[in-house]
């Protein structure tokens, strides 16, 4: 069995290595939210929210972030919608890429 | 003798801390592999005794990765465990049905992977 002090470790390099990547998908959505915003939002940045959303759902509880995940899958939520014209929508997009950036934040 | 594990994904993050967990916690061997190609050589070359595989990866999915396996004599009774950070009762009906071992869910815990992946495939 690892030592979990180790293991944290390892993880922290990691943390440091991969958060470049991981700013990256939390920037898709702050631009993805900014269409929807002016009304630009294409089918093609749409699904890349949806992707990068769904990865930062996967990596950020992996790094002890549960509440970066609980977010990122309510922006998977929001992106993955048949009807993005919602009241307030643009909103919440943009809400919740402002608390991502927030979490990642505190764990740097 | 430590279990060979070939981990396929195409996140650079997810197979990096998915891989140190499986050698530093528990002593693995572990090959990875970037894509569902890569992967489906991988496993025909390494021959692992059980396979980490990504549901959603662009290109070749995990599904399709899954059934290539089993289209393979050297690479179908492997057993493989589909890791997502998307389920649903349906998918899990879904991927059952395909004959997946187990669906382990993202995020992972990277003090208890190695349990996990133990409990589903009965490794003591």
């Amino acid at each position: 069995m690892g030592d979990p002090t180790t293991i944290a470790e390892a993880l922290n390099q990691m943390w440091v290595k991969f958060l470049p990547d991981i700013e990256q998908r939390v920037a898709v959505l702050e631009f993805a939210a900014t269409a929807i915003s002016e009304g630009a939002l294409t089918a093609e940045l749409r699904e890349e929210a949806v992707a990068a959303a769904h990865k930062l759902a996967g990596t950020l509880g992996t790094f002890g972030l549960d509440e970066g995940t609980a977010l990122a899958r309510d922006a998977e939520s929001l992106y993955s919608r048949d009807n993005l014209s919602g009241p307030r929508l643009d909103e919440r997009a943009t809400a919740l890429a402002a608390q991502l950036r927030a979490v990642l934040a505190r764990r740097t | 003798m430590a279990h060979r594990v070939l981990i396929i994904d195409d996140e650079d993050d997810i197979r990096e801390v998915a891989a140190m967990s499986l050698e530093t916690v528990a002593g693995w061997e572990v090959m990875v592999a970037n894509s569902g190609a890569q992967g489906l050589t991988r496993a025909a070359t390494y021959k692992p005794d059980a396979i980490l595989l990504d549901v959603m990866m662009p290109g070749m999915d995990g599904p399709t990765t899954f059934r290539e396996l089993r289209k393979n004599p050297v690479t179908a009774k492997i057993p493989v465990l589909f890791l997502t950070a998307k389920v649903q009762a349906t998918d899990r009906r879904r991927f059952a049905d395909l004959g997946i071992h187990a669906v382990l869910v993202k995020p992972f815990d990277p003090l208890t992977l190695p349990t996990q992946i133990s409990n589903a495939l009965g490794w003591k």
